[in-house]
């Protein structure tokens, strides 16, 4: 079991790499370049420019530059924002960010699993019907309607919250959270209830409820085991898709994270950036889908004994 | 999980007749009266989207600037934009665009998402790590300059849109796949089946997709109205439709734009894309329960 | 059921938290109310600045902060947008007009007390022209004697370069030729002194990554001084007590917030977070609400600029000046213009806008439909029969949506040809143009410097910015012929002649004059709108019930 985790892990190492690579193609791909500006540069500046970010060496020899450098702990300077390295406005973006997904994540999962086994318990009556409908919104609105539409209710109506912002005042962080998480709330109601109507219906469920044992207890202890099965394997892509996804609701509330140097990188040509910041979101996917198959395989005996063997 | 563990042979040999399956499920699918309303609405909606040129008001571009944005009227059932264009006859094209979209792009990503899954899932070790490594390699591409990169290379092209959008939501697909099959995998029928000398490809068609059903039509049903909203992202990128082409997406974010001022435009194309949304779902629930191996029983 | 009541519980408790916390932050002072206590502005400005080094950064947001920092010899007032004596003290220009000689203040100052002197601007525009440090604003800087040949590396003895200092405070600027708007020049971010020992501490002074503009090392001789710089959240600069006017200076700092969303930034104004809007343009459909709700909050300025159609000359059938006239001829600026931008726009039947410095170009064409058709049929496509489909190209915006769309629709009633909108992404879209790969696109242009040259050299067909593909050597020599031009009726005149060419040879179809639209609190005082889009906040200050 160790074992194949172990290797599990290595594997991200060939994994980042293709990234690098196919990445490190496709941005040299894509037309124009990170100085072609409305007016034109006259040509000898241009040859300067691409001359100090070694733009006009052999596209081989960039791309070994920049592993070396990368394997040295060091990303470049950024293209847009010169003054600043990458490894600074990663690290400057990032806390914004995983404290926005973590909310969001938090706001998801709460919402999805306890809308989702109220759900699932009584299929088919109010206690199902009525949750679900106010989860489902949240897929029908998605986030830059569902910003705006909380700002203009909550933030200008009733001023109960800033209408942006981060880290100013304690409540600027609940309708960013509210508006990244309502999707993935839905999805995981969906996914909720669905496991549940799978698990109620098996017959260690019934054996539970033949014993007597109250529907807290059966739940609590049987039944969201395996109805989170499907959770789970969302969670992963889920908190990856809210990490490197953030730049929408980062805009409409004006949070200072790295979802908007991510989205603006690709749009610049930045290249080190993007680089930087795919290596960086590449990382977490990574991770996340690795956490994902672990608690997987945890919440599984058959899966975990098949691994282990 | 989603197996029975007294499930016998015969009832096994049971599911293998597609034809009592099928007609079965269609059956149950009658009784939901939620799931055939789902039905009904989506089908009444394909039919709009084909006849809308047939049955839109107006022209879908045709301006009238000096009257401008205005609210709903007899004249116009959901109002005017500001280039005084008819909102509902730019829904009804949008639609077109939009349920295409939603249908055939998901429909592309449920397929690949689905066998990479199933292949991944049941074969695990070399195969099963080569595979999902190589669904982590895709989730982690810039996928702006992917699709930026897309239109320039290929043009603009509605296949290409298909192709962008397949490209991406097939990953979760076959993440949620694999973890299902992985799990029913153990199981005593399959290896049962295993047993009787099924072929691989037999045992992934008629037992392990049959019984993870459940998951894949819940996360198609909310699969297709995020592809709706998808392609107007693309089409910001350049990628997709034009204007003034309309789908619901582009409407809708135009709309957000203009929420105080016009709020008209905002929620009728929100209301249609909310619509169809339940429908998928209720009808979504009702094919699962309908196709669910047990549900026969309860 | 427990569970579910446990579930409800939790939500109920959650709400509450909710309210709680929202309870206590509504007790807080806006940025605007703390802002007025404490003569502190709070400006929304468009973007996170790319840089704060002048030399570097190219973006309008970077120079608004730069503008608060650093000071050049002249600075432009805020209602005229005359040069006046800033760093310098006074000038003598010579009779030839080539020959500038400036006697900088005895007590202008760096934040750190250190004099600034004229060696300062020696050494800072050496770096501004340094080939390797690849100033893309390096051209601002052309004007002045030998400065391009340096900057493209033709030679590299600076001594040859027209700029000396005759001692600590005097400093000698020989120009290549007359250059009229050349005062207005030096209040261009291109022109500001840069403290050199600051930026030979942090690096190379030819290297563009640097930490020199970091709050914690940061030198500047303007009347702010950066205080923090946090990425994408805020940039604060407060009053410089060095600064040789600092006791005439009423703001005691200004805050910079980097709000990259009109929506957001409507939302930001109205709630109070910022006294004004700096970024050029607003929300479209937030113009009318402020026109009737609020209109002592909506500033209005047509700026020197332009927005026009690019026509590809490499295409055809758009190389038959008739077919270029036709389009020009049919389009109905005035309803676009009202009926679309609503903001004031300027339709505009000449390249340039005209200006208070004389420049009054005669508009030679007008809308005329009946023209339009008769000229398209004399190209060879009576009502449009037989003429090729045709993309108009525009970069993703949503003005430039607009402004297509409703063109396209004029094109296709009035001449029944069909043009079809494609949208890039910016990239592609320069990218696009610089490699003519388009039929129609659209263009706009601010300009620079207060001056019709801005605008007549964009055209010239060697000036890498015409992207047309248009090539008519008696406006080359027209416009060449204006640059050395020292008597300014002359001048004019030949820019009008460059003005009649263009109408006659329709290269680009001039479309309306951009208007700036910002949001401004009324409390805001000596914040002028100028045609420029230029302030500086020497001196805005905020009046509050106290004064």
């Amino acid at each position: 079991m160790l074992k194949y985790f172990f290797i599990r892990l290595l594997s991200a190492i060939p994994v980042l790499f293709l990234v690098i690579l196919i990445t490190f193609i496709l941005v040299r791909l894509a037309p124009g370049g990170p100085f072609d500006q409305e007016r034109a540069a006259p040509p000898a500046v241009l040859a300067n420019l691409n001359k100090q970010y070694h733009l006009d060496d052999p596209v081989v020899v960039q791309f070994k530059d920049y592993l070396v450098n990368l394997l040295r702990g060091d990303f470049g300077p950024s293209f847009k924002y010169p003054t600043r390295t990458v490894t600074e406005i990663i690290l400057t973006g990032l806390p914004p960010t995983l404290e926005l997904g973590l909310y969001a994540l938090l706001f998801a999962m709460f919402v999805g699993i306890s809308t989702g086994v109220m759900a699932g318990l009584k299929p088919n009556s109010a206690q199902d019907y009525i949750p679900m409908t106010i989860a489902m919104i949240g897929i029908c609105l998605p986030s830059f309607v569902l910003g705006p539409l909380l700002i203009l209710g909550f933030g200008i109506g009733l001023e109960w919250f800033p209408v942006s912002g981060w880290g100013d005042s304690p409540g600027d962080k609940v309708l960013p959270a509210i508006t990244l998480g309502a999707a993935y709330a839905a999805y995981i109601a969906r996914l909720t209830r669905g496991g549940m109507l799978d698990v109620m219906s098996q017959d260690y469920i019934r054996t539970a409820r033949a014993k007597g044992l109250s529907p807290a207890r059966i739940v609590g202890l049987h039944a969201l085991r395996g109805a989170l099965a499907p959770v789970v394997a969302f969670a992963g892509p889920a908190a990856a898709g809210l990490l490197s996804g953030s730049f929408v609701v980062e805009t409409i509330y004006q949070i200072p994270g790295l979802g908007r140097f991510y989205l603006q990188a690709a749009f610049n040509r930045d290249y080190t950036m993007i680089l930087g910041t795919t290596i960086f979101f590449a990382t977490l996917i990574i991770l996340f889908n690795f956490i994902s198959d672990v608690i997987q395989a945890w919440i599984n005996p058959k899966l975990r004994q098949s691994l282990s063997k | 999980m989603f197996f029975k563990s007294a499930i016998s042979l015969q009832e096994l040999n049971q599911y293998e007749q597609g034809r009592s399956l099928s007609e079965d499920a269609f059956n149950r699918l009658k009784k939901n009266k939620f799931a055939l309303f789902g039905l009904i609405y989506l089908s009444v909606m394909i039919v709009l989207a084909v006849f809308a040129p047939l049955l839109a008001p107006y022209a879908y571009d045709a301006q009238d600037l000096s009257l401008g944005a205005t609210p709903p009227s007899l004249a116009h059932w959901m109002g005017t934009d500001i280039f005084g264009r008819d909102q509902l006859t730019r829904i009804l094209h949008g639609s077109r665009v939009s349920l295409m979209v939603g249908f055939v792009a998901t429909a592309v990503a449920l397929l690949i998402g689905v066998l990479w899954g199933t292949i991944a899932g049941y074969s695990g070790g070399k195969t099963d790590a080569i595979m999902m490594r190589i669904v982590d390699v895709l989730y982690a591409l810039p996928f702006t300059i992917f699709i930026i990169l897309l239109t320039v290379v290929f043009g603009r092209s509605i296949f290409l849109l298909f192709l962008a959008i397949g490209a991406v939501e097939w990953l979760t697909m076959a993440r949620i796949v694999r973890g299902q099959v992985m799990a029913l995998r153990q199981q005593e029928f399959i290896e049962a089946a295993v047993s009787m000398g099924l072929s691989r490809w037999q045992i992934m068609s008629r037992h392990l997709i049959p019984n993870i059903l459940g998951p894949i039509i819940v996360y198609t049903t909310l699969t297709i109205p995020s592809v709706i909203l998808l392609e107007s992202f693309l089409s910001f990128l350049g990628l997709g439709i034009q204007p003034p082409a309309s789908s619901w997406g582009s409407l809708i974010s135009y709309g957000v734009e203009t929420i105080e001022e016009y709020p008209w435009l905002l929620i009728f194309p929100s209301l249609f894309l909310s619509v169809t949304l339940f429908a998928l779902n209720f009808l979504g629930d009702g094919l699962r329960d309908a196709f669910d191996p047990r549900s026969s029983k309860d | 059921m427990q569970k579910t009541k446990l579930v409800l519980t939790l939500l109920f408790t959650c709400a509450a938290v909710c309210t709680l916390i929202s309870g206590c932050s509504k007790n807080e002072l806006t940025n605007v109310e703390y802002g007025n206590q404490n003569q502190i502005l709070f400006v929304a400005n468009a973007d996170e600045p790319q840089a704060l080094d002048p030399h570097i950064t190219t973006g309008e947001p970077d120079f608004h902060v730069i503008s608060s920092l650093f000071e050049g010899l002249t600075r432009l007032n805020g209602e005229t947008l005359a040069p006046e004596p800033a760093t310098a003290a006074s000038w003598v220009i010579s009779d030839d007009k080539l020959t500038y000689t400036f006697t900088l203040r005895d007590n202008a100052a760096w934040s750190d007390g250190e004099p600034v002197t004229a060696e300062d601007f020696v050494w800072s525009w050496r770096r501004a022209l340094t080939p390797a440090l690849g100033n893309l604003y390096a051209y601002m800087m052309y004007y002045v004697k030998n400065a391009e040949a340096y900057n493209t590396g033709e030679i590299t003895d600076f001594d040859l370069v027209g700029i000396h200092a005759l001692d600590a405070k005097t400093l000698e600027v020989t120009l290549a030729s007359p250059t009229p708007f050349f005062l207005q020049l030096l209040d261009h971010h291109s022109y500001y002194p840069l403290p050199r020992a600051t930026i030979e501490k942090h690096g190379d002074f030819d290297s563009r990554v640097s930490s020199w503009t970091l709050p914690e090392n940061i030198v500047s001789n303007g009347a702010f001084k950066l205080s923090s710089w946090e990425i994408n959240k805020l940039i604060a600069v407060d009053k410089n007590p060095h600064y040789w006017n600092a006791e005439h200076i009423k703001l005691e700092g200004v805050r910079f917030l980097p709000i990259n969303d009109k929506q957001a930034e409507e939302r930001a104004f109205r709630s109070g977070q910022v006294h004004l809007t700096y970024s050029p343009q607003m929300a479209i459909e937030k113009i009318a609400t402020y026109k009737k709700e609020a209109p002592e909050l909506l500033r209005v300025t047509q700026t020197y600029s332009n927005y026009y159609y690019l026509i590809n000359h490499t295409r055809k059938p758009f190389d038959d000046v008739r077919v270029r006239k036709a389009l020009a001829y049919s389009i109905d600026r005035t309803s676009l213009v009202e009926n679309i931008l609503k903001g004031g726009e300027v339709p505009a039947y000449t390249f340039v806008p005209a200006d208070k410095q004389g420049h009054k170009p005669v508009a030679h064409f007008s809308e005329n439909v009946a023209l339009a058709k008769q000229l398209l049929a004399e190209a060879g496509f009576p009502n449009g029969e037989g003429f090729p489909s045709f993309e108009i190209l525009y970069n993703t915006d949503d003005n430039h949506r607009k402004v297509a769309l409703a063109i396209q629709q004029m094109w296709r009633q009035n001449l029944g040809i069909e043009a079809n909108l494609l949208n890039q992404e910016w990239k592609v879209y320069l990218d696009s143009q610089t490699s003519l790969n388009f039929d129609v696109a659209r263009r706009g242009w601010v300009a620079d410097y207060l001056d019709p040259s801005n605008f007549y050299e964009l055209l010239l067909s060697y000036g890498g910015n015409s992207n047309t593909g248009w090539v008519n050597t008696a406006y080359d020599k027209v416009v060449e012929d204006a640059r050395l031009e020292s008597d300014h009726l002359k001048r004019m005149a030949l820019f009008e002649q460059a003005n009649k060419i263009i109408a006659d040879e329709m290269p680009v179809i001039p479309i309306y004059f951009m208007t700036d639209l910002n949001l401004v609190r009324s409390n805001v005082k000596n914040w002028y709108d100028n045609v420029m889009h230029r302030h500086h906040f020497n001196d805005v200050y905020l009046e509050t019930e106290a004064n």
